[in-house]
């Protein structure tokens, strides 16, 4: 499919220059107004091919690479500074910048690394002998094996040189000189290159139309393990590279399916929910245990732990489905977990291990209504219809909300204990300068109000009644009045507009860049075979890796960037 | 690993003081030094950032500079005659410049530059249909231009040190030091990993020190040639970045050698370590100190001569529960409130007040140490920074600058100077005067005709 032909699916739309601002990614960046620019330009923005900038590993794709190249689970890449967040993820290629202090902790981190790897000669070896097959032959063949995985390639000539120098001085300094001594400087030397800690990609040297190049198989096998696993290739991406394998879209396709099955992809899963989730403001949760005493800090990884593994369970193990995340009523908890829930779980659970459990439909549904999101998208000592609706429309819908006025000043609603937390976020509401950005919030946020602050079920609240009601407004598919989360949860999984969302929220992660206008056809391309999959994560991830925008790029042009 | 202690040291002179330095001395542990006259202590800068604005209407000292029965700054009382507390600057250049109310505060603090087009922060009013986008401040901050131009003079272990207590985030909103344009500079945030890439050194054998040194710099230029083949392959905005890379390897190989430099009080530091729960909110305080006593002596080791030490971030959401608080919600909510909401304000008159006794103790150690005849406080300038005036309005005007330390001499301190309305660029100048590296202009030139008047 690929050599030679190029699919050219959606070029009329492309060059129409339609930017349909769909939802929260916009369309943004410079991604090119393809009626201008070269030749290569137009037919680059025909065939629907963005580059993205040079990709440096995250700290979480350092750790785990460090973990598959050398068995150190140290997790040594935290020490690093952390990564610039844009679009909702931290692995935004054109976000991350460098600075004296990543580089000086670098430094820090191969000589510690390198400290621990020669902790295990016989399995950097490989079963070379230096003492009777001489050192320098050991050396070498540490160099192209282990440089070839370090650097997920061959290593070219020159490389091995210089690393042989390296090797030989290490050996013949007065304060080194041992065989040992050279390995570690070699990965020392190794984990500070470019070759690792970037992802560079340029392409094969063949054009297929203008400048447009098809990837390597040895570059594909990296894309691949990245974008699905958030590490370096296993020895089956390196086999099937080093046979010339991952040229078609086929190939891919098949081996994108394979690392699905993998436990590596449970890694991606976590990291993305972390992040799309917002999980990670877990961490930083406080709850005022006199409103909640069923509160303790103790439950924020369980939580955590709880709404990671039901996800896992769905996309790898489970049918996939989006309409089963948002909907199931099942999910995964220990006694403790299950006690904090109450009567909502209908099996009994002992011991601290996490096990299935069914819950009650008429009270829970899939990631939706888990304690980790009610409980921080609520205040310390209430539950916060605004933070709720906002969650929904930004992450689950893809809107963004805009921020109030820059000059007004905001009276959040003390507790009064002869209301409901609905009456009292609707008098605020109604206050005409609120309402315009409340009305999209705040009555979304009144369909969860059976779930108070920490995220436990009440039928009362003060007294009274909990009304569940709440209407949606000014969505593009799923406007109505809705009474209770489940409720809300069915109408989700059904719209376009959330499906859409969810597809273009994983772009972002996957490709690590925003949207451009000229990524329109293969967002087209993905949202088809996402429904035609009845919305299969592991289907979306597949169709992924088959867009013109993963299989291609433009030659590198040196010219600019020219020798120094 | 063998080590000696400093109790073991011989005794030299350095910045007029005694010096304890190790032996045998290494000429390598010697400062390189051009313009800093033998002798003399170098002078110093510091920026101290806390977020959301502070209480306008208390914020200023009396007239008779006696600190003692203020309601914010009564620990500074012991200080006050070291102190410039300037009212009435504004941050002009944030309101020509694209982005909200903290994003500019935040960017142009520094720099007196407008925030950069781009594609990376949503601005405030975004949404489907016109979003509205930013990128990263637009020009170097003063912080590291006064670090190139003293790194021009004297090479010093460390460039700057840019210390952060849960900045947490990369963004926009959290990095107040440039490079340069769009080259935004992390925080050291991990008290613990400050620890060891800063003091680390003083404890270990001298012999054992230089076989380091000379180790990492053969690595260093290993993976520099192999950089500087890798770069070419790139294409041209790859390779800047990747250029910029390879110049932090460079900088770093200069800079092994000037570790080890030892003023007169430079030893190990007492701190208390937060552990690995330096993020969490409630370990504010103990990461703050720790990073903190670090700081100051790493001034004292004349380890750099340029440093920052920020408090959270702009739009700070830190819940302050170790001070009373009355509505116990986080700094910025807070600052939301109007001003008579009397709860939020006496809440936010005891958050400015913790952290005006924080910088107390911060002065209090630059003050304890002696340099010939000054103090290492005397030496330096210490500039509070905010990124606003007030929260509820994101005012970026009146912004409570205050400076301590005078920069020997230069700065006349112990006063309370009113400009109504100057441009805060002029203080950036100000500063590049202070420390001897004069412009004329920084960043934005109509903010910034000249240093402030006034204030030597």
């Amino acid at each position: 499919m690929r050599s030679g032909t190029i699919t050219r699916g959606f070029a009329a739309l492309v060059l129409l220059g339609a930017a349909p601002a769909s939802g929260c990614n916009g369309v943004i960046g410079s991604g090119g107004d393809p009626g201008g620019g070269t030749v290569n330009d137009r037919v680059a923005a025909e065939l629907c091919v963005v580059d993205t900038p040079i990709r440096r590993l995250t700290r979480f794709e350092y750790n785990n690479t460090v973990r598959d190249l050398l068995g150190d689970n140290s997790n040594p890449a935290d020490v690093l500074p952390p990564e610039e967040e844009v679009a909702g993820f931290n692995n935004q290629a054109g976000a991350l910048t460098t600075s004296d202090l990543l580089v000086e902790q670098y430094l820090k981190v191969a000589e510690s690394v390198s400290a621990r790897a020669i902790g295990n000669m016989d399995a950097l070896m490989e079963g070379c002998d230096p003492a009777s097959q001489g050192s320098d032959a050991c050396a070498l063949s540490f160099i192209e094996r282990w440089g070839r995985r370090a650097y997920r390639r061959p290593l070219e000539q020159e490389e091995v040189d210089r690393l042989q120098d390296v090797f030989d001085w290490a050996l013949t300094d007065p304060d080194l000189g041992t065989f040992e001594d050279g390995i570690q400087i070699l990965i020392e030397v190794m984990l500070q290159s470019p070759s690792f800690i970037y992802r560079p990609e340029y392409g094969s040297d063949t054009p297929v139309e203008g400048d447009v190049v098809p990837f390597t198989s040895w570059e594909m096998a990296t894309k691949l393990s990245y974008m699905l696993w958030n590490t370096m290739p296993d020895d089956e991406l390196f086999q099937a590279a080093e046979n010339d394998v991952l040229l078609t879209g086929e190939e891919i396709a098949a081996q994108a399916a394979r690392m699905l099955e993998d436990d590596r992809a449970k890694d991606t899963i976590r990291n993305f929910h972390k992040q799309w989730l917002l999980l990670t403001q877990l961490d930083s949760l406080t709850k005022d245990t006199s409103v909640y005493p069923a509160y303790n800090a103790g439950l924020r990884p369980l939580w955590e732990e709880e709404i990671q593994t039901f996800i896992e369970d769905v996309i790898l193990r489970g049918d996939g489905s989006l309409e089963t995340l948002l909907t199931a009523d099942y999910s995964f908890m220990n006694e403790e977990l299950a006690n904090f829930y109450g009567d909502d779980v209908l099996d009994p659970v002992t011991g601290t291990e996490l096990q299935r459990v069914q819950l009650d439909p008429t009270r829970r549904a899939g990631f939706l209504t888990s304690a980790a999101l009610m409980a921080t998208h609520a205040n310390l000592n209430q539950s916060s219809p605004v933070f709720r609706g906002k969650f929904v429309r930004e992450q689950l819908m893809c809107n963004t909300l805009p921020l109030p006025p820059n000059d007004l000043v905001i009276e959040p609603p003390e507790l009064d204990p002869n209301k409901t937390t609905k009456e009292q976020f609707e008098e605020i509401g109604a206050d005409p300068s609120c309402a315009s950005c409340h009305s999209l919030m705040n009555p979304i946020g009144f369909i969860f109000e059976h779930y108070d602050g920490v995220g436990q079920w009440r039928d009362q609240q003060n007294g009274k009644d909990i009304d569940a009601v709440g209407e949606v407004v000014q969505t593009e598919d799923i406007d109505g009045t809705y009474d209770g989360a489940i409720e809300l949860a069915r109408a989700l999984a059904g719209s376009t507009q959330v499906q859409e969302c969810v597809s273009s929220q994983w772009f972002r992660f996957a490709y690590n860049r925003s949207v451009t206008p000229v990524d329109t056809c293969s967002i087209e391309q993905i949202n088809e075979r996402f429904a035609a999959s009845n919305f299969n994560i592991r289907e979306l991830l597949v169709a992924l890796t088959q867009t013109n925008a993963f299989l291609y790029r433009r030659a590198v042009d040196v010219g600019q960037g020219g020798a120094q | 690993m063998k080590r000696i202690s400093r109790r073991r040291m011989l005794r030299g002179t350095l910045f007029g003081g005694t010096v304890a330095i190790g032996l045998p001395m290494l000429d390598a542990m010697m400062p390189r030094r051009s313009s800093a006259q033998d002798g003399a202590a170098p002078k110093r800068i510091v920026f101290w950032f806390t977020a959301n604005g502070t209480r306008q209407d208390v914020w200023s000292p009396p007239a008779s500079m006696d600190l003692s029965g203020h309601p914010m700054h009564a620990s500074l009382a012991p200080f006050s005659q070291k102190l410039l507390f300037l009212d009435g600057v504004d941050q002009d250049v944030a309101y020509d410049s694209i982005g909200d109310g903290h994003q500019t505060g935040m960017a142009c603090l520094l720099t007196n530059a407008e925030i950069l087009p781009g594609d990376l922060f949503c601005e405030g009013s975004c949404d489907g249909a016109t979003p509205l986008y930013v990128g990263w401040g637009g020009g170097q901050s003063v912080d590291q231009y006064l670090a190139d131009e003293i790194a021009k003079d004297v090479v010093t272990k460390f460039r700057s040190l840019e210390f952060g207590v849960q900045v947490r985030s990369s963004s926009v909103w959290s990095r107040m030091s440039y490079t340069g344009p769009d080259q935004p500079v992390p925080h050291r945030e991990d008290p613990n990993q400050n620890f060891n890439d800063l003091f680390g050194d003083l404890d270990t054998d001298p012999f054992e020190l230089a076989l380091i040194r000379k180790r990492r710099r053969s690595v260093l230029d290993a993976v520099m040639a192999d950089h500087e083949a890798f770069n070419k392959t790139l294409g041209s905005e790859d390779k800047q970045m990747l250029d910029k890379h390879l110049q932090s390897i460079r900088d770093l190989e200069t800079r092994l050698d000037a570790a080890g430099v030892l003023g007169e009080a430079c030893q190990e530091p007492t701190v208390v370590l937060p552990g690995s729960s330096y993020q969490q909110n409630d370990q504010y305080p103990v990461t703050g100190r720790a990073q903190m006593d670090m700081l100051v002596m790493a001034l004292a080791c004349d380890m750099t001569r340029v440093a920052s030490i920020q408090w959270s971030r702009s739009v700070s959401n830190v819940q302050h529960n170790w001070v009373p608080l009355r509505l116990g919600e986080g700094h910025h909510d807070l600052s939301h409130y109007d001003d008579n909401t009397s709860d939020a304000q006496a809440d936010l008159l005891e958050i400015n007040k913790w952290y005006s006794e924080q910088f107390a103790y911060m002065l209090g150690l630059m003050d304890g140490i002696q340099e010939g005849d000054n103090t290492l406080l005397d030496n330096s300038v210490v500039v509070w920074v905010n990124e606003l005036g007030k929260g509820n309005s994101h005012a970026r005007r009146d912004i409570p600058f205050m400076l301590a330390g005078g920069a020997q001499g230069y700065f006349n301190t112990g006063r309370h100077i009113d400009f109504g309305g100057e441009s805060h660029g002029k203080l950036l100048v100000s500063l590049t005067h202070a420390m001897d590296k004069p412009v004329s202009t920084f960043g934005v030139p109509q903010y910034s005709q000249g240093p402030l008047s006034g204030l030597t």
